[in-house]
């Protein structure tokens, strides 16, 4: 019977590194195009409080948003954002990963400026049904 | 003067006696007392509940396969910027309607172009396409 609260708090200290890993793993790869020039504009990523509405079986009680911000100097126009987030969002493997990490908001911001574009993860992949208790 | 000792004496532990039966303190403590019982019933209740919930195996099933997939950041990072470029100037270049009359071509590029839609946001993709319409389409980029 322990063993059950015994692996419920080991696989909440391996999501919390999973977590971590992917976020930097994210940063890391938008310095290195950033300074190779690959990339105009240095992206990065980090965990945000997410919107409550946005829940899924598999998020996190806080902070389940999954923020870019984008570092241009000026006001990002929507299109701009909105880029981004196609190409996040296309990528099932990232989103999938995302979902299950316990994300269910993405959010792509300007370095400059009060507004963002905000999506709901479990819109873009196909979440199998589990067990209705959960 | 010794009575007068005596009823002080008396007088003084009487009033102390008083004074401590009318603190608020053993009141509180009482209040202290409870509230600790009733948490540590709802921290038992909840440990209890977490014990007997039965583990989902099909959702860890398929948390386990989305954490074993690679995912390429570098493609991410580049298709964000480099993408959109690249897929309207395939789209445009191995457009169907480009070869009407060599129905071969047509085929291929009606093909084509369909991945190109699909993938218009995975640069990777879309420069390995770039290269197979050189091949098979011969169009100069």
């Amino acid at each position: 019977m322990l063993d059950n609260l015994w692996n419920n708090v080991i696989e909440w200290f391996e999501d919390r590194s999973e977590r971590a890993k992917l976020v930097r793993s994210f940063n890391e790869s938008a310095r290195k195009s950033f300074v190779s020039g690959i990339a105009p504009t240095l992206l990065k990523a980090s965990i945000s409080k997410g919107e409550s509405s946005y829940k899924h079986q598999f998020s996190n009680w806080l902070n389940s948003g999954f923020r870019i911000q984008a570092f241009t100097g000026r006001v990002l126009t929507k299109e701009e954002l909105m880029r981004i987030g196609k190409v996040i969002l296309d990528d099932s493997i990232l989103v999938r990963r995302l979902i299950v990490l316990g994300w269910d908001t993405l959010e792509i911001h300007g370095d400059s400026g009060q507004y963002g574009c905000r999506w709901q993860l479990k819109d873009y992949i196909p979440l199998p049904k589990f067990n209705k208790n959960e | 003067m010794n009575d007068t000792i005596i009823k002080d004496t008396l007088k003084l532990a009487n009033e102390t006696m008083n004074k401590s039966i009318a603190s608020p303190t053993s009141e509180q403590i009482n209040w202290w007392l409870w509230i600790a019982i009733i948490e540590f019933i709802l921290i038992l209740f909840l440990v209890l509940k977490q014990i007997k919930k039965p583990r989902d195996k099909q959702k860890q099933k398929f948390k386990e396969e989305s954490l074993e997939q690679e995912i390429d950041f570098n493609n991410i990072i580049n298709s964000s910027f480099n993408s959109k470029q690249l897929y309207d100037e395939l789209k445009v270049k191995c457009h169907p309607d480009l070869f009407p009359t060599d129905v071969e071509k047509n085929l291929i590029a009606e093909k084509l172009f369909q991945e190109i839609t699909e993938n218009q946001n995975n640069a990777k993709r879309l420069i390995e396409l770039k290269e197979l319409a050189k091949q098979k389409l011969n169009i100069n980029f």
